[in-house]
């Protein structure tokens, strides 16, 4: 990695000190071009000098003619043949304009090297950066379940415990561990996501049962938290998606939006639909902490968290709605986030393309 | 605003996950200590806003404020009560600036639980210590060269007639020369009695809280009279000044 790094530098020192060479041959060229063309233009006005003086010593302009050919002779007086100065400023501009186009076209060269060069190297220290920044966030989330974990291990080690006691260790040692598989779930299918390597059907999805499912399946959770969940779709919408990515995007949502009521004793969480031009929206709105206003396009981000209220007993991984953006883009609908503010509850706005009438 | 001496300590835990707040909770309780916990930096400051306590165990990244903002919060407001740092990141770079926003003590997770009680110990124990050395009127005020020193009140007048605001850190340091004057204090001694054991890499920070202090308190920092170095060994604190 390293060693092809420094190839790389070492290339595109390379070219920047051949555009510079370039530049510099160019210009030189079309200075002695000049040069050349001056000194030309030197030695037929000494053919002047010398015509005028054979003139003057009684030759005859005819001789004079033949003698010189370059050199015009009018009366008493020999100047440079007009033909003979045209050719000789075509000359220049023609010597000039080759350098011009020649040196135009291999400094373009050049940079287009250079530029192709400095933008794999940005990208690559881009993608080097993002492995260990991704690296460190997924460490850093893995050492809070592994403290608690530890923390509950060396505790059942070191007191003395009732039956009941060990009893509730052991279950925050089991929900600790879930919540690290979990993880480790939600990172590898973070993974695939980003590197695009997932094949999503499409196909015609009747929006209303698949959330139903997925409500029905919370409802436990959500009556143990405290929240009211319920959802008002109209039926017999369809839109074109992967059943799985979108059972997927609507749990994560769900359980973000119980997360979000829990903290401030209970509230409700409602899901409407609506068909609009060419694709169905289904709105998540929650009564739960929200979140400040900038923060709606903050929360797609990987292992950002935001959790205002704190002390819910649900713990976020920081990727699913990372997760969920994802999956939208592939599905080629889109996720947005709304919040009036901390406390003021929040509104997730999901978009899936339409299925046509005919499918459904 | 410091911390009373409490029958049972009071502890505060600010951890916003809860199973780890939980289980730190849970063995504080059952090693004595008298334990509130919250979930992020907004409620931590509110509570210590009303309510007091001997240590706060504050995890740094928390919702809302995070625990190094709460942490040089509670020192602009004058609250010195000790702090010790729980945190995912462990790196050195996140050591000092937890020690620098006015924290006591670091401690990175995943932590051992023995580890943990003994470094809750060793903070509650340097601060009796030091409330005890400055309990009563003749061991609260220090006096020397001009200056004085108020040990409850983390404030000092130096002999030019300016008001000084101490960090604990000066105040103990301070302290535990004070106790042995003309003795030799090693760095380590230093280090030990005012930082507890491993939390810093090297000595050179008990060097730099010296400098602080000549700066405060001695008429020419660059030829010290009262706060001497003994070359390679440690300092020696001089009530008279020496000539």
């Amino acid at each position: 990695m390293k060693s092809a790094r420094v190839f790389q530098l070492t290339a595109l020192a390379m070219v920047a000190v051949s555009a510079v060479m370039v530049a510099y041959w160019m210009y030189a060229l079309r200075s002695g071009a000049i040069e050349r063309n001056q000194a030309a233009r030197v030695l037929y006005s000494e053919q002047v000098a010398a015509a005028q003086a054979l003139l003057a010593a009684g030759v005859s302009a005819e001789r004079v003619h033949t003698t010189l050919p370059g050199i015009l002779v009018k009366g008493e007086e020999a100047s440079l043949a007009p033909e003979v100065d045209r050719t000789l400023a075509a000359e220049e501009r023609r010597r000039i304009n080759q350098f011009a186009w020649e040196g135009a076209f291999f400094l373009l060269a050049l940079g287009i090297c250079i530029t192709v060069i400095a933008r794999a190297l940005r990208a690559e220290a881009m993608v080097l950066h993002e492995q260990d920044n991704f690296l460190a966030l997924v460490s850093h989330q893995f050492k809070t379940p592994l403290a608690s974990l530890q923390l509950s291990l060396e505790t059942m080690a070191l007191r003395p415990l009732s039956p009941e006691q060990s009893g509730a260790l052991i279950e925050r040692m089991l929900a600790d561990l879930a919540r690290m598989e979990a993880m480790v779930t939600q990172i590898l299918e973070s993974v695939r996501l980003e590197r695009g390597r997932v094949d999503l059907r499409r196909e015609p999805v009747e929006v209303a049962g698949a959330v139903a499912r997925v409500v029905a399946s919370l409802e436990d959770r959500a009556k143990k938290e405290r929240v009211s969940i319920s959802a008002d779709l109209p039926r017999g919408v369809y839109v074109l998606a992967d059943p799985l990515a979108l059972d997927v995007v609507m749990r994560n949502l769900l359980e973000n939006a119980i997360s979000a009521v829990a903290p401030v004793g209970g509230g409700t969480v409602k899901v409407e639909g609506r068909r609009m031009d060419g694709e169905v929206e289904v709105i998540v709105r929650d009564s739960g902490v929200g979140f400040r206003p900038g923060d709606g396009g903050r929360m797609f981000e990987k292992f950002t968290r935001l959790h205002p209220g704190g002390g819910s007993s649900y713990f976020g991984t920081g990727l699913g709605l990372f997760i969920v953006r994802r999956l939208m883009q592939l599905a080629g609908g889109r996720v947005s986030a709304h919040s009036d503010g901390v406390g003021q509850g929040a509104q997730f706005v999901l978009a899936w393309p339409a299925a046509p009438a005919e499918a459904a | 605003m410091n911390a009373a001496v409490q029958p049972a300590a009071a502890v505060l835990v600010v951890e916003d996950d809860p199973h780890l707040s939980a289980g730190v909770v849970e063995n504080l309780r059952a090693e004595g200590y008298s334990v509130h916990a919250v979930g992020d930096g907004q409620q931590a400051l509110q509570w210590l806003a009303r309510e007091q306590c001997a240590l706060i165990v504050l995890d740094v990244m928390l919702p809302i404020v995070d625990g190094f903002a709460v942490c040089r919060t509670l020192r602009e407001q004058g609250d010195n009560t000790p702090v010790l740092f729980l945190t995912a990141r462990g790196d050195p770079a996140d050591r000092v600036r937890g020690l620098e926003a006015g924290g006591d003590d670091y401690l990175a997770k995943p932590f051992h639980l023995q580890e943990f009680l003994l470094r809750v110990r060793a903070i509650l124990r340097r601060w009796d210590w030091y409330r005890s050395a400055s309990a009563t009127p003749a061991s609260a005020v220090l006096r020397f060269g001009g200056n004085e020193v108020d040990f409850r009140a983390f404030r000092a007048q130096s002999w030019n007639g300016v008001e000084q605001e101490l960090t604990e850190k000066e105040a103990m340091i301070l302290k535990v020369l004070a106790e042995r004057p003309g003795e030799i204090v090693s760095r380590e001694d230093l280090l030990e009695r005012v930082w507890g054991y491993d939390v810093f890499p090297s000595t050179r920070t008990v060097d730099n809280f010296i400098l602080r202090l000549r700066k405060r308190f001695e008429r020419d920092p660059a030829n010290p009279r009262h706060f001497l170095t003994v070359w390679g060994v440690g300092y020696r604190f001089m009530i008279e000044g020496q000539e």
